[in-house]
């Protein structure tokens, strides 16, 4: 399927080859100086990001790509290597979220807001063709549409973080861990059967005779499953991107004289108070976001991403999706990445009402996307 | 239909040069006028076993 702004074959690949040799100096200077500045721990997280990058770009793992493939194309090859990655992912957290207090769940409330967030996050990513990692790794490999796109992203994070308190107001119940209610064996028993169950379901969908393994999708799962589970046990929590986005802007915000935290139930609280008041390198989603866009640029120097041009109204619309996307984000606890990915494999009730909503949403925002002839 | 735009064309180059202009501008802005790193308060290389609850903001919070 051809794919506007999506990442492709690579083109003009052979004259950057020596581009490579000065981006890993420098991600090993910025290692080094986080080492040295920072802390060790985070420098070791820079470098997790750094990995999660390559995986992302070097297989071109998408998860709004492999949805859309499933949909228009009944090509499952997508749809395994995210199985795969839930499973091998959740088959890693489980245990040691049993094993060690000190590691947290991704847990978000099943409520109103992410019911309508998860909806709209799947509608969008489909029409910008990119989730919370794919903007990231599509930014850092330099498709114009998601380096344009990522500002917006944070600006829509943070402000579904100004509004939040008001759409849990509508409807919210505590998080759900299975891990803390049924224990870690039976939590993953539960998981891994709901994910046959979900490739029970493709199967159907998809009818005989297809292709389900794909080499690429398999190893940026393992790739992705590794790193994710390095990531709980150096930071103590999930793999997570649209937090650091919405921090980013909070902090944008707050250098102007228009925003007090004081202000807002959510930057008030003192967990994000003191996040805004540290460095962003400090924190922990920030830390692999960056690491994320450096990882994909490192390959992006040999592999490069082609982009179909967009016209006026598709960079209008795909920007709009970006702000929209982070929006919802915020209200749906997380994106592919927080909420489906860390969520499932910690065994939160929220990641799974993500996937279904999301999955929803993905079904109207393919037809959106046909319609503004981002597939032309 | 559009024919696909090289990985590296000199706006795209031009782009991603800004991209990371900005990228760095703004987390040394923020280095700068952020409250100091405390160094010796470092958190533990590793989270699991250290007996250190973690205190990271993550997209999963409500609150």
């Amino acid at each position: 399927m051809a794919s506007a702004q999506s990442v492709t074959a690579p083109a003009a690949a052979s004259t950057l080859r020596s581009g490579r040799a000065p981006l890993s100096a420098a991600i090993g200077t910025a290692f080094l100086l986080l080492a040295v500045f920072v802390s060790i721990r985070q420098a070791a997280l820079f470098l997790v990001g750094v990995g999660l990058g390559v995986a992302l770009a070097g297989c071109r793992f998408g998860f709004t790509t492999g949805w859309r493939q499933l949909v228009t194309e009944r090509d499952p090859r997508g749809l395994t290597g995210q199985l795969v990655l839930l499973a091998m992912a959740a088959a890693f957290a489980m245990p040691l979220l049993g094993r060690f207090s000190e590691l947290q769940a991704a847990l978000g409330p099943p409520s109103v807001a992410l019911l309508l967030g998860a909806f709209l996050f799947g509608m969008t990513m489909q029409i910008a063709d990119g989730c919370g990692s794919g903007t990231l790794y599509k930014a850092g490999m330099g498709v114009p549409l998601n380096l344009a796109l990522l500002p917006l992203f944070a600006l829509g994070s943070f402000l579904g973080s100004l509004h939040l308190e008001h759409w849990l107001s509508l409807g919210a119940s505590e998080p759900v861990g299975m891990v803390d209610r049924l224990g870690a064996g039976p939590a993953l028993a539960m998981t891994l059967a709901a994910l046959m169950l979900l490739a029970a379901l493709a199967r159907w969908w998809v009818g005989p005779s297809r292709r389900w393994i794909d080499r690429r999708w398999i190893t940026g799962a393992v790739a992705l499953a590794v790193l994710a589970t390095l990531n709980l046990l150096l930071a103590g929590q999930p793999w997570g991107v649209v937090y650091g986005f919405g921090l980013w802007a909070a902090k944008l915000a707050q250098a102007t004289s228009w925003w007090e935290p004081a202000g807002s139930a959510f930057w008030s609280q003192s967990g994000h108070a003191a996040r805004l008041s540290q460095s962003l390198l400090l924190d922990i989603t920030s830390i692999t976001n960056l690491g994320i866009l450096a990882g994909a640029l490192w390959v992006s120097a040999r592999e490069g991403a082609s982009s179909r041009p967009l016209t006026s109204r598709q960079w209008l619309i795909g920007l709009a999706a970006g702000l929209v996307m982070g929006y919802s984000s915020r209200l749906a606890f997380g994106c592919n990445v927080g909420a489906m990915l860390s969520g499932i494999s910690t065994g939160s009730v929220h990641g799974w009402i993500w996937v279904a909503l999301a999955f929803a949403g993905t079904l109207i925002g393919i037809r959106l996307r046909r319609r503004f002839g981002f597939d032309q | 239909m559009n024919a696909p735009v090289p990985a590296q064309t000199p706006s795209r180059k031009r782009l991603t040069w800004v991209f990371w202009l900005l990228m760095l501008g703004f987390v040394a802005w923020d280095f700068q006028t952020s409250a100091p790193i405390d160094l010796r308060d470092e958190p533990p290389l590793i989270a699991a076993g250290s007996g250190r609850v973690n205190s990271g903001g993550h997209c999963s919070m409500s609150k």
